[in-house]
């Protein structure tokens, strides 16, 4: 008896409840004037860039932000159903270490670019140059102790560098590698470095920074772009390009295989690399443009008064395992 | 919960009760809100579509102002001396810019840029303006598009920056020389919108891409400006079902601008939550009357028909005795009424009955008592016949063989006979009657032939025929007896027994038999018979009395149903 009572009263409560979803609205930009872009760049770094975009093209911009590797491995997993039209931001190490999710693209103005920093298989186009450099702390270290990459074997700093995992972060890795380059042999680069980080990294290239500043560590290592920001801010820190020379590898952007708006990633790239986006690049930022008709900017030391060392990516790249699985050993000696 | 419900009237009525007061309040109040709801709904919607149109209007009012402006300082000699020689001649600049600014000077800080991007002169003297890039943003989207372009500038609500840019190429003889461009920041946005919507209304201000420019509330700026990009991303209507806000969405054409209002629903969660309260003490004072009307009426109609049931059980006891007095007029009370009399009824029957019995019973002691032992007189009688056929006495010896066939006849089992057998029978008690009264009377049989085998209870004509024998003969010359079987209404067995002799008194002629009217209380035979008929054959049957068709004589009637007797008969 009650069943039937019960029936037409949740009838009409659902009813009631129900309310219309419609899909589609005058407001939904057509699928031919879409782009995705996974990035790893920062709010600061990629919403000028977009936002010019967006207003000089009329294409609406998805932006979905993340950590280099995380972005990878989903574009990765991504493979059969591919959601994201560009990787934007990431050291080519790390693009390169997922190529096979890339699709190659010469960009208008690949004849402006800096030959260097140009991709020979146009995997990746670069974004910007970011030189590794040594930082210390102004309060603690006196400036004539640090020099170069044979500092840190002094025993002053011995527990109290600032150096992150290689394995984790790209530009960590970056900076093992080009001082395995600037010095003579591998095994004894890796061995004095870890021997006198007594085993200790860090987790993320962020705690670096931060590790120097509070004292913690007496010297780090890390990108040239990161610490003028923090000596740019107040920070006491000061920046070292070491003696023996450093490596200026570009973060860069790629075109995911498969993008289902690739035209419009073209045009992203494209833009990236425009003068006007290098410009702004080099003016509002500490990064340096890839371009080579736009000079650094004006805090900034010239390419050519730094000494660098002759950085091969690929060489980089195919010894990454290498170089990392005897990075652990020697790190879990010095333990 | 089934259980009771089955078993207990009182809950069952409760249980109705409450769901006739119950389900209409619920229902009742579901629908009120949600009435209520999209009516209230409706009129903030279009109470939301007028302060739009007013905003777009303010909104016109800047934008066309701005360009006003820009048309204005067109071709303007002091600006081109300014602009193109340096000539800066500071305080015409001003005037010119003063002037030209008119109405939108309150919402918004104009500035005029070279060619480099520098800024050169402004409208009020702070904020400081920024340097621009002619390659960059909104001086670039003016000198490339060649009108007033608008954008957007920052993804902070920062009441310090500028939140929208306007640009306008500055032109002398269409050569560019510089750039009108106008700041609106987070002050000007609250001036220009203030008052032009709703209390509780929050504003947001989204660029053709959806991305955030002004907003009156940090959160709409950070949160739902972005929720509702990715929702028109994904291709849904952008504001959705909110449960809490309803939105408007209108577009500035000629700034390419996005106008969201956001207002909150007319129920919110708390009003919502009163409505529950309220609906759900309705509910409780439902429930309470509920409880306390089907107690009483639960007991005004259990509490008779609990009477009646032990009522009942008495009379299933046997109590004859058993009367329900309740005091009222519905049908409850006449169903006790009839209750009463049906017990009323039955106790007359069930009198009437043992009454019956009580009858029948004599009645079966005296037929009893007059068939005692009457193989001994059957032997006897052969015997007799015997003996007097061998004296030679051929009349004692028809006499015996005649009683010894009645006697016979009687001492049978059977109940019914046809009747013609009852005739046979007849026909020997007439011969003795005959030998007795040496052959005083006549005889006469008149039954037609389709009645001769219809059943008849055995012996009910001889005690008729005596009768009229012993008591209307005697005296009686060349008297008569007539036996005559007729149909009678097609349903009755009529038979008559007529004599001519005395005749019967007159206050019994032309009745029925009752034993009482008779003189002489010693006519059994004729009570027996009458009560013979009475017992097989109840109401219908029964003997009558009257005078001969000619006025003397008697004439009993034994009436008894054809089809009954047929019945029984095959039984």
């Amino acid at each position: 008896m009650k069943k039937w009572i019960l029936f037409p009263l949740l009838a009409a409560l659902f009813l009631s409840a129900c309310q219309k979803t419609e899909r589609t609205t005058e407001y939904t930009p057509d699928e031919s004037m879409r782009l995705t872009i996974y990035t790893s760049h920062k709010e600061e770094v990629y919403m000028p860039i977009v936002r010019e975009f967006e207003e000089r093209t009329g294409i609406w911009v998805d932006v979905i932000t993340g950590g280099t590797n995380e972005l990878l491995e989903r574009i990765e997993s991504q493979q059969d159903n591919v959601e994201a039209d560009v990787m934007f931001g990431g050291g080519v190490e790390s693009l390169k270490a997922y190529e096979h999710c890339f699709s190659p693209y010469v960009v208008g103005s690949s004849d402006s670019i800096r030959e260097p920093h140009q991709a020979e298989d146009a995997v990746w186009t670069p974004f910007s140059a970011l030189p590794v450099v040594l930082i210390y702390n102004t309060k603690l270290v006196s400036p004539d102790k640090i020099t170069g990459w044979s500092s840190l074997s002094d025993p002053i700093f011995r527990g109290r560098i600032a150096f992150a995992d290689p394995a984790i972060s790209g530009s960590s890795f970056t900076a093992l590698a080009t001082q395995i380059l600037a010095g003579k042999s591998m095994d004894k680069t890796l061995a004095t470095l870890a021997e006198n980080l007594q085993g200790k990294t860090l987790s993320s290239s962020g705690d670096v920074l931060n590790a120097v500043v509070d004292g913690s560590c007496l010297v780090g290592i890390t990108l040239e772009e990161t610490a003028l920001k923090y000596i740019a801010a107040g920070a006491d820190l000061a920046m070292v390009y070491p003696e023996e020379g450093t490596s200026c590898v570009p973060d860069a952007s790629a075109i995911v295989k498969g993008a289902p708006h690739s035209e419009n990633a073209k045009r992203f790239l494209d833009f990236t690399v425009s003068y006007e986006v290098q410009q702004m690049l080099s003016e509002s930022s500490y990064r340096r443009p890839v371009r080579s008709d736009i000079p650094a900017g004006e805090s900034l030391l010239p390419l050519q008064d730094i000494v660098l060392v002759d950085y091969d990516i690929d060489w980089a790249c195919k010894n990454r395992d290498v170089i990392l699985s005897d990075w652990l050993f020697y790190l879990k000696e010095a333990k | 919960m089934k259980y009771r419900l089955r078993n207990s009237f009182h809950f069952r009525l409760m249980v109705s009760f409450l769901a006739v007061s119950l389900i209409p309040l619920c229902l009742c109040s579901a629908l009120l809100v949600q009435i209520a709801s999209v009516h209230m709904n409706r009129e903030i919607k279009e109470n939301m579509k007028t302060d739009s149109d007013s905003m777009i209007v303010a909104l016109d009012d800047l934008a066309l102002g701005f360009e006003d402006v820009g048309k204005a300082l067109q071709n303007n000699p002091v600006l081109m001396d300014a602009l193109t020689c340096g000539l800066a001649q500071e305080t015409q600049i001003y005037n010119v810019l003063y002037e030209a600014a008119g109405s939108i000077r309150e919402v918004c800080t104009l500035h005029i840029y070279d060619l480099k991007g520098n800024p050169l002169f402004s409208s009020h003297s702070s904020p400081q303006p920024q340097k621009l890039k002619p390659t960059w943003g909104v001086l670039n989207a003016a000198r490339t598009s060649g009108k007033a372009s608008y954008m957007g500038q920052t993804a902070e609500l920062d009441s310090e920056v500028a939140l929208l840019r306007a640009a306008f190429v500055l032109k002398n003889q269409q050569t560019p020389i510089g750039y009108l461009v106008m700041e609106v920041n987070s002050d000007h946005f609250k001036q220009l919108l203030n008052g032009k919507y709703g209390n509780q209304g929050e504003i947001l201000i989204l660029n053709q891409f959806w991305r955030p420019v002004y907003s009156s509330q940090q959160l709409l700026f950070t949160d739902v400006a972005a929720q509702l990009r990715s929702r028109v991303l994904a291709g849904y209507i952008p504001e959705g079902d909110n449960p809490d806000y309803l939105y408007s969405i209108t577009k500035h054409d000629k700034t390419d601008l996005l106008l969201v209002q956001q207002q909150p629903h007319a129920f919110n969660h708390r009003t919502l939550h009163i409505l529950m309260i309220v609906s759900a003490c309705w509910a409780v004072v439902c429930i309470i009357i509920s409880v306390f009307l089907s107690i009483p009426l639960s007991r005004q109609i259990s509490s008779p028909i609990g009477k009646l049931r032990s009522a009942f059980g008495k009379l299933e006891q046997d109590d004859l005795d058993v009367r329900i007095s309740l005091d009222r007029q519905d049908e409850l009370g006449q169903l006790a009424i009839a209750f009463n009399h049906m017990v009323n009824a039955l106790k007359t029957n069930r009198a009437e009955l043992m009454e019956n019995q009580k009858e029948l019973n004599e009645t079966k002691l005296r037929m009893l008592q007059a068939q005692l032992n009457p193989h001994f007189l059957g032997n006897t009688l052969d015997t007799m016949k015997w003996i007097s056929k061998i004296n030679n006495m051929p009349e004692v010896a028809m006499m015996s063989t005649d009683l010894a066939d009645i006697l016979r006849f009687c001492i049978s089992g059977e109940e019914f006979v046809p009747l013609y057998r009852e005739l046979e029978i007849l026909e020997r008690y007439i011969e003795i009657q005959r030998i007795r009264l040496s052959d005083q009377f006549s005889f006469q049989v008149d039954v037609p032939e389709e009645l001769l085998g219809h059943p008849v209870p055995k012996m009910i004509l001889q005690p008729i025929v005596e009768n009229a024998i012993l008591h209307g003969l005697v005296g009686v010359e060349r008297s008569l007896i007539r036996v005559k079987a007729e149909k009678w209404q097609e349903e009755f067995l009529r038979v008559t027994v007529t004599d001519n002799g005395r005749g019967i008194p007159e206050e019994m002629a032309g009745k029925p038999y009752s034993r009482e009217t008779l003189p002489d209380k010693h006519h059994l035979g004729l009570y027996n018979v009458h009560m013979i008929l009475k017992l097989h054959y109840a109401e219908d049957a029964g003997l009558f009395l009257d005078r001969g068709p000619d006025g003397t004589g008697t004439s009993v009637t034994a009436t008894l149903p054809l089809q009954t007797a047929q019945e029984e008969c095959e039984c």
